[in-house]
């Protein structure tokens, strides 16, 4: 028999449960995260125009993390509070 | 801001004289950077007094490693910080001649305490570029912890002071059976694809006993899971990696390095690029534990390489949660994600050693960390003159990150000792090289086109033309500082290396060194 001792990061990750899914768009507010990837805008540019004129959103939050490399700071996540959904862009 | 007249007295303290206390324990990393500052400070004018919020044991510890030459005194029931009240430590409170507060410094901050040395007539105790960061924060005071106020969250996972606890929970211990394979058990469970040693419970005890400190000690927080790397669980790493149990003095401060801000791990360990940290070794340590500097550097050649550089990136995968086939998106990753270890070859270099430039003192180990590409070769076996090597070297710095691409990316140029010889011998300094090398890195204007957009031409308008042998170019590199030389491998063979960056500066990754303590 041999004991050895765990190496690994043992903390439990907090559960969090998804937000049920939008049944409609229509007058909903959208929030689009642009994480600073070159040519992230083209992509939300057009989901705005997308979300706006197809699926009837009331209002759409434009906003950009500062680096794509680092986690978005807290004054970006709280601007984000409040919306029915957010997309987050990926780039590249 | 607290009345210190009203306060219990601070041991030690004269009447009638400007003193600085500094709140602080034992364990927190900032204030074991940042209390050795005082030490400069000169004591004939000025009063420097410690207070510790730990026991007489690991304070005395603190003050015998760190070398602390000032007056240190244990805040004994945490009565003097309950009344002073800092929030974090350190904290330092300069107090004047009638007791009372005239400046508060939280943290670690060079430019406040070089402003609290010119409040006090001093020059300043901060410089620059020692390679210590500018500013780090510090941990949340002793008296404002959970245990210390008797409250009953402590170690729920709901409480949110977990996150800045020093101390972490033992590791668990695993028992398992004569008829399993306990190489098979541990190179599944925590291997890096190659069998590892399973970390035994007395392997481990021998790695902790040497490094001298508490086992569930958090030593660093590491992305992207930010595990808590507490000495016992860096120890079993070490133990798998083949680590000697002497070489935790290397890999504490290289966890400490990686997990400083500046570095930025969590993109390091998560991006699609090539990175890897790569480990750069300098100092007496090279001879004390046997890191080799010489031919094959970047090979399977010394035990102290392959071994840390092993350990290290066991952490990232076993603690930090960067596993290659899940959070780890690495389109085609990097050969060093095995073990990418190199120490300088300071004996075959005649310029300052790396160490040195980066602001340590020569006879001070250190490690540097840089978010790497793999090597890319520079073969030069034809050029007489100095000048035509660093040519060489110039064209292989033009394709670093993207051959495009200028301004974003840094570079380490590895010259090997037969090339740094020659450039030595036609009269440049270390200086004098990387001007020459920042001067004469260009990118053609030509292999530009408005019309078909790719990598780095979209930028264009941002880079700057300069004429390289003619031609007019742009400036591959921002500054000078972008590129880094180091003196590394076997006397023989004119074979240099060009090692490119990961995204760079504030935004993504900035190269860190930290000194290794004394034997």
């Amino acid at each position: 028999m041999v004991t050895i001792v765990h190496p690994g990061n043992e903390s439990v990750p907090k559960a969090a449960t998804p937000p049920g899914r939008l049944k409609s768009l229509t007058g909903k507010k959208i929030g689009l995260l642009d994480i600073s990837k070159p040519g992230g805008s083209f992509f939300l540019d057009r989901l705005e125009e997308i979300l706006r004129t197809k699926y009837g959103a009331a209002e759409i939050l434009r906003t950009r993390k500062p680096t794509f490399s680092k986690n978005a700071p807290p004054q970006i996540i709280e601007q984000l509070r409040g919306m029915d959904a957010v997309v987050e862009g990926l780039a590249d | 801001m607290p009345q210190a007249q009203t306060s219990p007295p601070i041991p030690g303290l004269q009447p009638g004289k400007k003193a600085v206390v500094v709140f602080f324990e034992t364990d927190c990393p900032t204030c074991q950077l940042a209390l050795p500052y005082l030490n400069s400070l000169k004591q004939d004018s000025v009063q420097v007094i410690g207070l510790s919020q730990d026991d007489e044991r690991s304070t005395r510890e603190f003050v015998s490693q760190l070398k602390i030459s000032y007056p240190v005194e244990l805040d004994a029931g945490l009565k003097i910080s309950r009344a002073y009240d800092p929030h974090n430590v350190p904290t330092f409170y300069l107090i004047d001649e009638n007791g009372q507060v005239q400046r508060t410094l939280v943290g670690f901050d060079k430019q406040g305490l070089n402003e609290l040395a010119a409040a006090l007539g001093h020059p300043p105790i901060a410089p620059a570029d020692d390679g210590a960061p500018a500013w780090k924060p510090g941990c949340s005071s002793r008296h404002l912890e959970p245990e210390a106020q008797g409250t009953e969250q402590k170690n729920t996972q709901e409480n949110g002071a977990k996150m800045l606890r020093r101390t972490g929970d033992p590791a668990t211990r695993i028992t398992l059976r004569d008829e399993e394979d306990h190489f098979e058990y541990c190179r599944q469970k925590f291997g890096d694809a190659l069998p590892v040693i399973p970390p035994t419970i007395e392997k481990v005890e021998a790695m902790v006993k040497a490094s001298g400190l508490a086992p569930e000690m958090v030593i660093a927080r590491v992305p992207p899971f930010y595990g808590e790397a507490t000495v016992e669980k860096i120890a079993a790493n070490a133990v798998m990696a083949g680590c000697v149990p002497e070489m935790m003095r290397v890999l504490l401060p290289l966890m400490r390095a990686a997990c400083d801000e500046r570095f930025n791990l969590h993109g390091v360990q998560a991006t699609t690029h090539f990175a890897a940290p790569l480990v750069m070794i300098n100092g007496p340590v090279r001879q004390e534990l046997g890191f080799w500097s010489k031919q094959n550097v970047f090979s399977n050649v010394a035990r102290a390489n392959s071994s840390l550089g092993r350990a290290f990136q066991l952490v990232l995968l076993n603690i930090g949660g960067g596993r290659p086939d899940g959070i780890d998106m690495s389109a085609l990753g990097n050969p060093g994600k095995f073990s990418f270890c190199i120490a300088e070859n300071e004996e075959e270099n005649p310029w300052e050693p790396f160490h040195v430039t980066r602001g340590l003192k020569r006879e001070q180990s250190a490690v540097s960390l840089f978010a790497a590409e793999p090597p890319r070769g520079v073969s030069e076996h034809t050029a007489p003159a100095g000048k035509t090597v660093l040519e060489t070297i110039s064209f292989a710095l033009a394709t670093v990150w993207s051959y495009r691409t200028c301004l974003m990316p840094e570079a380490i140029v590895i010259l090997c000792p037969e090339h740094v010889k020659t450039i030595h011998r036609d009269g440049f300094t270390k200086e004098q090289a990387r001007q020459f090398l920042f001067e004469n890195t260009g990118i053609p204007v030509r292999h530009y086109s408005k019309e078909e957009r790719a990598e780095g031409t979209q930028l264009a308008a941002n880079y700057k033309e300069i004429t390289v042998r003619g031609e007019k170019c742009y400036q591959k590199f921002r500054s000078p500082e972008a590129i880094s030389i180091f003196v590394s491998g076997g006397t023989a063979g004119k074979f240099s290396a060009v090692i490119g960056s990961w995204s760079t500066g504030p935004t993504g990754s900035q190269m860190v060194t930290y000194p290794i303590p004394d034997k």
